[in-house]
């Protein structure tokens, strides 16, 4: 075909179709493989899931002219200014230097410029990935200068390598369509999402922190340890600046009525009267504040004495501090804060009073450059800040619950990821090149910033000095998860930031992207308020999809339709609107009289209850209509009045970060997007049938919206009892299927891999939505419950041999050894070439070695590895006087292979260095271990049934049915009264079903009721096909051939393999390695170790009355050892071998002496005669010799006893050991009796 | 055993030179300037690379090489 027509007819095409249904599209979905769609991909709902995290990255560096996080970052972070001279000398008269960051860029991921060979310059996620390193791209900031306020100088500089977000903004996969993808080694639905960080993809996790811009009431009894006077009671804000960084400000209430304003800076806490940031912000007199917190004279706040009193209190005991103008109170903050904040000395106390309120209080209404409109603002929040906590302790305003999903917004990687880099760009001003100005100051004082030596100097040899590596800082955020962050960033917790997106199976990869994590803090909290499920989570928090365990409730995934929003929409004719519908400035206490109107934190306005529900309802209709420019996803948190309820009021949200979830709106039949804040307060039905008419606004699109993509996966969960739903959810993550496509592009350090996936028969029409048929998890196998050869108790299940011979959950695990010959020290100083790859020269080199490794010194591709087989040869090398790398020593070294398992070598890569000069230094060798099923290797159904594989029948003694057909799966029908997984029942029955009719069946939850029952549907297609309606069938037993009394329940069910293999976990020994100190065994299965007998374990072993297997467990096969003890005094320490002078060290210990029993000769007084002495004469090591001591003996005790004794010899506590006087060797004629014990009593020595 | 061990393939660069190293009885003179064959990852050429040499396509540059598969025969016990 002419390229001409080919194009003619690519254009023709239409574009790839996303819409998927529950059929199983085979030959769709083959074309869709072979031929990777050129235009756009053919699975949108998987990318949408993981967009979040794209979306929040690509905000830190826009290309679409918007200003990016990171300029409103900049723009904070403003103009540093230092000065030259003594520091210790007035300001005045000295130069000034003002520095500021112009702009920020970063590079996408390239080859270094010194590399000459590389064709194509771009370095691809694949290739990190394969190479272990970092995906990243050079950052670097061009700052710009001025000397004393002259002409303004620009500089650039680098500040090192970045991690680059996959498939973001800033990397080359973005919009590649699955063709481009395909060829350039990456899945052909590669999500991103994550970052690789040396070879290991590194996701951030999203964490639920505090709803911004909204004062959150709160009872906190910690509250009261603040100081004296102070109440449980306070308001939380978390201001968010433009650039996603926040500042959190409390309100606390003291017992005498007054206020304080909180705030924490670099980790520090500060409290100010609240009134003294009032009378800071804005020119004000205390009538002003009175009327702003009380209200106009007619209005009913006024009757309110609770508040009327304690207001009169707060402006009264504020006199004592005497200031009274604006000027006044921000001179006087500043002079206080002048140290805390850090400003340079040109600064009035007035302009760093200014400054202080720029930067701590209520920073979402201004941070830059703060207009008096926006002092203004600030005012009136803190004023509505303060009537709400009056309401709050009055009891007339419920506290709201910063654990309910209506109170919480998410952090999203990227945001996190931009606050990380924005905090280090001002480190590097503040700190690291203020620290080395001043340093070069010190070392030049006579050099003025106008002399040219400086301007020779700036910025190259100051700023070297500096540690300018943010790059290298993000890294190692990335890959320990640790915040390393002077302020803390106003998150409660520094480590556990990030995770690794394990790609086990797609199911658990695509699950870290929908995590959310409450935070590391709560993990630790003995309440459990936190974890609990509250109904305020409908629709945005999957139910179902949480572990079990110690992270239960606090580890939540979105629900599948749930979005997150990554940038704020226009909300900027909001106010305008709002007045037009009646909002007024004029407000009063009381909430009956007039309620809030808020927006993004800032108040627009006041309205009576009545108008405000009328606001609410016109604005929601124009949004959904997309009239007069209110966006579709804007919050409309209408609270409306209640008695002690939550404080009402119209709180609406435009700023990102929060969540919401598509439903209908019922008076214009669309779409419209909810949030969690609005949601408590309004009427969503479930289902068309729930609508009630004047009460419900909104209903669902479709019930399983609340369920996340993993719950959706469960086939009719709805029949399920739900802890088994949550079963499944982890089952499925941990199941053995297909990690991706792109497997020899990968190198985990551990993948598993099913080789005969199937797609289920039984699933729910999103399982194509995501395509999770690229990636097969599991086999349709014929399951018969039935209690058949006795092995299967508990749990276990029986496979058929011939489905196991057929490949019935055949697995390999593919691990990739990265052996590396370089220096693992970071010192760059390191960076010759000292070893290398293969055989040493003239080296023997041994024929098995010859026969397993190639002359490289890398092994054979495809062969078979045994324990203790050579994975690999290296030698030393260093350089001759050619700089020749030359061998000296002529040994070869050589890398083994340790595991137990034999092992394929499946791949070699030989890695080379970015700048491609460097000789071969790190091979990376992918090893496949072949995992057919064996006896103890586990397996689950989707219901949450797991179980043991116990026997593999022979398909000869199989029970079968009339139409010839054998189960594979034989479960035991006592898996199911307790555990009430009756979707296993109905899945087995529509599988059944559809296997007889070649039919993909739906199982989407909440499709069928009572009327029309599951039972019902797939009965009457299973009796259309001839069989019986229930799924029982008459089986005959393999072994006699008769006929089963009872009919079984035979169908197909779709089977997952788990990653719990026996191989992993079988622990055995009877001897072995040994803790050196107690002679006991040690721990660990690695090591060879052994399984504790613990204390009830050994209850267990005496209540049997197994008294032979206990000391067989506690002492032969533990710490068994045989020594030597005095029986006159009772001691093992005492006792001691006999050296005779005549034999050599080499003989065997004959003698046993008591030494302490014993008498010295020397010792001996006067004349001794050696004739008249009773005993043999022994010597000692040292040739001193002795007399007596000889009634000693061996006793087989444990050797903890012998090391207890040594240690309380050490402190002075002598055990003695009563040898029973039965027990003496008896020189006479021998009389059976039994062997006595020993006894034993401590004394302690004076 | 020792007999499958020398079986070779004809007509193989890369095999031959190591397999004629092979019959050298375990000798010293496996150093030298003996030749291996690798695969490049991008575009998929074979590349000839010393001992010592730098680790990059001579085509196209790339930074990762795969190893050949062994040309000597392969055998397991099936089971």
């Amino acid at each position: 075909m002419a390229p001409q027509q080919q194009q003619q007819q690519q254009q023709q095409q239409p574009p790839t179709s996303q819409d998927w249904d529950v059929k199983f599209n085979q030959v769709r979905r083959e074309k869709l493989f072979r031929d990777p769609p050129t235009d756009r991909t053919a699975y949108p709902a998987l990318q949408a899931a993981v967009d979040p995290h794209i979306e929040s990255f690509n905000a830190l560096f826009r290309d679409d002219g918007r200003p990016s996080l990171l300029d409103h970052a900049l723009a904070e972070i403003g103009t540093k200014t230092f000065l030259d001279g003594d520091e210790r000398a007035d300001p005045a008269g000295k130069n000034k230097l003002t520095i500021r960051y112009k702009s920020i860029e970063l590079q996408k991921s390239q080859v270094p410029p010194t590399n000459r060979w590389a064709k194509n310059r771009e370095i691809f996620p694949a290739e990190c990935r394969e190479r272990h390193v970092s995906y990243r791209g050079k950052l670097s900031a061009t700052f710009e200068y001025r000397i004393n306020d002259g002409e303004p100088h620009e500089f650039v500089r680098e500040l090192g390598q970045m991690p680059i977000m996959v498939k973001s903004n800033k990397c080359h996969l973005q919009n590649n369509s699955p063709a481009q993808l395909v060829a350039r080694g990456e899945e052909s639905e590669e999500l991103g999402g994550y970052f690789v960080v040396n070879g290991i993809e590194k996701l951030i996790r999203m964490l639920l922190l505090n709803r911004r811009n909204f004062p959150l009431a709160i009872v906190r009894p910690s509250f009261q340890n603040r100081g004296a006077a102070y109440t449980p009671y306070g308001i939380i804000m978390r201001s968010v600046r433009p650039d996603e960084t926040s500042q959190t400000n409390v309100l606390h209430y003291l017992s005498d009525g007054n206020v304080t304003f909180r705030f924490s800076w670099r980790k520090n806490e500060y409290l100010i009267p609240v009134m003294m940031i009032m009378k800071a912000l804005v020119e004000t007199n205390d009538r002003e504040i009175f009327e702003g917190l009380v209200g106009p004279p007619q209005s009913k706040g006024v009757a309110n004495t609770f508040l009327t009193d304690r207001v009169e209190l707060l402006l009264r005991t504020y006199k004592k501090y005497g200031l009274y103008s604006k000027t006044q109170t921000r001179a006087y903050l500043g002079q206080k804060f002048r140290v805390v904040l850090g400003v340079p000395d040109t600064m009035s106390d007035y302009e760093v009073g200014t400054e202080f309120l720029r930067k701590i209080v209520l920073v979402h209404l201004g941070c830059q450059d703060v207009t008096e409109q926006q002092d203004a603002d600030k005012f009136n929040m803190l004023l509505f800040m303060c009537r709400k906590l009056y309401a709050l302790v009055a009891g007339d305003c419920a506290v709201d619950n910063p654990d309910a999903v209506q109170n919480q917004e998410i952090l999203l990687g990227g945001f996190l990821y931009g606050q990380i880099i924005k905090e280090r760009l001002e480190e590097l001003l503040t700190v690291s090149f203020r620290a080395s100005l001043r340093d070069y100051l010190r070392r030049n004082p006579t050099v003025s910033f106008q002399s040219d030596t400086f301007l020779k100097d700036f910025p190259i040899a100051i700023f070297r000095r500096a540690n300018e590596n943010i790059g290298q800082s993000l890294e190692y955020f990335l890959s320990t998860g640790n915040l390393v962050s002077p302020s803390g960033l106003d998150l409660q917790q520094v480590s556990g930031f990030t995770v690794v997106a394990e790609k086990l199976n797609f199911l658990r990869f695509i699950s870290h992207f929908r995590m959310v994590h409450r935070g590391s803090f709560f993990a630790q909290l003995k309440t459990t308020t936190v974890r609990k499920l509250l109904p305020e989570s409908w629709g945005f928090l999957c139910p179902v999809h949480t572990p079990d365990g110690s992270p239960c409730g606090l580890l939540n995934h979105l629900a599948h339709k749930c979005k997150i929003m990554t940038e704020g929409v226009d909300a900027s004719t909001i106010p305008r609107l709002a007045f037009e519908l009646g909002v007024v400035n004029i407000s009063s206490a009381a909430t009956s009289e007039s309620v809030v109107v808020m927006l993004d934190g800032r108040i627009v306005g006041w309205c009576t209850p009545e108008e405000c529900k009328s606001i609410a309802e016109t604005l929601r209709y124009w949004k959904v209509n997309g009239e007069n420019g209110v966006p579709l996803q804007l919050e409309i948190g209408y609270v409306p009045p209640s008695n002690g309820g939550s404080y009402p009021g119209l709180y609406m949200s435009s700023q990102p970060a929060r969540m919401v979830r598509p439903v209908k709106y019922l008076p214009l039949a669309k779409e419209d997007f909810v949030g969690p804040q609005e949601q408590p307060y309004m009427s969503i039905a479930c289902t068309e049938q729930e609508v009630i008419p004047g009460d419900s606004t909104h209903v669902e699109f479709d019930p399983t919206n609340i369920l996340s993509i993993l719950a959706n996966m469960t086939p009719f969960s709805d029949f399920n009892q739900s802890p088994r739903n949550m079963y499944q959810c982890q089952m499925g993550k941990q199941t053995m299927g297909t990690p991706g496509t792109a497997l020899s592009r990968r190198t985990d350090n551990k993948m598993y891999r099913l080789q005969t996936g199937q797609t289920p028969i039984v699933r729910a029409p999103l399982h194509n939505t995501y395509g999770f048929d690229n990636f097969p998890n599991g086999t349709n196998a014929v399951v018969a419950v039935i209690s058949y050869t006795g092995y299967d108790m508990d749990d276990a299940m029986i496979i058929n041999k011939s489905a196991h011979e057929r490949g019935f959950g055949h697995g390999s695990i593919y691990k990739t050894k990265k052996v590396s010959l370089k220096d693992d020290s970071r010192t760059r100083s390191a960076k010759s070439i000292v070893k290398m790859f293969g055989f040493a020269p003239n080296s023997t080199i041994r024929e098995s070695t010859r026969n397993t490794l190639d002359n490289d010194g890398l092994p054979r591709v495809g062969r078979l590895l045994r324990e203790g087989d050579v994975l690999c040869a290296w030698h030393t090398v260093s350089a001759d006087y050619n700089g020749q790398l030359v061998n000296r020593d002529g040994i070869t070294h050589y890398e083994r292979y340790k595991d137990s398992e034999d092992a394929f070598v499946e791949e070699v890569r030989v890695i080379g260095a970015d700048n491609g000069t460097e000789p071969l230094q790190t091979v990376s060798i992918k090893l496949r271990i072949p995992r057919s099923p064996v006896i103890g290797d586990k397996f689950s159904s989707r219901h949450g049934q797991k179980g043991v594989c116990s026997q593999k029948w022979p398909a000869t003694d199989m029970p079968f049915s009339e139409t010839g057909i054998q189960p594979d799966v034989i479960i035991n029908p006592h898996a199911f009264p307790s555990r009430m997984t009756i979707g296993m029942f109905v899945e087995s029955l529509a599988g059944k079903a559809g296997a007889l009719h070649g039919l993909a069946q739906d199982s989407t939850p909440f499709k069928f009721d009572e009327q029309n029952t599951a039972g019902d549907y797939f009965g009457h297609q299973l009796m259309k096909a001839g069989y019986n309606y229930h799924g029982n069938e008459p089986l005959y037993s393999g072994i006699t051939g008769e006929e089963f009394q009872a009919d079984i329940y035979i169908g197909v069910v779709y089977y997952q393999r788990l990653r719990h293999m026996v191989n992993d976990k079988y622990q055995v020994r009877t001897t072995g390695p040994v803790v050196p100190t107690t002679g006991q065994p040690i721990k660990g299965r690695k090591k060879g170790g052994g399984i504790r007998v613990g204390e009830m374990e050994r209850d267990a072993l005496l209540a049997h009355g197994t008294s032979f297997l206990l000391q067989d467990r506690l002492l032969n096969c533990s710490d068994y050892s045989k020594s030597w003890i005095c029986r006159q005094c009772g001691s093992f320490l005492s006792t001691q071998p006999t050296v005779s002078p005549f034999i050599g060290k080499r003989k065997a210990v004959s003698t046993v002496r008591c030494r302490n029993c014993a008498t010295r000769l020397d010792d001996m007084e006067g004349d001794v005669d050696l004739m008249q002495l009773d005993g043999e004469i022994w010597e000692d090591g040292s040739g001193t010799q002795w007399i007596g001591g000889e009634n000693t003996t061996v006793v087989a005790v444990p050797g903890a006893l012998k090391y207890l004794d040594v240690e309380l010899a050490a402190m002075g506590i002598k055990l003695k050991y009563k040898v029973d006087k039965k027990d003496e060797i008896r020189r006479g004629q021998l009389v059976g009796k039994k062997a006595g014990e020993l006894m034993l009593t401590a004394t302690a020595t004076a | 055993m020792s007999s499958r061990e020398q079986y070779q393939v004809p007509n193989s660069q890369g095999f031959t030179t190591g397999a004629s190293n092979n019959d050298g009885n375990s000798g010293g003179n496996s150093g030298g300037n003996s030749v291996m064959w690798y695969t490049c990852g991008d575009c998929a050429v074979r590349v000839p690379l010393e001992k010592g040499a730098p680790i990059r396509c001579q085509k196209c540059g790339a930074r990762v090489l795969y190893k050949e598969r062994t040309k000597r025969m392969v055998q397991f016990e099936a089971r």
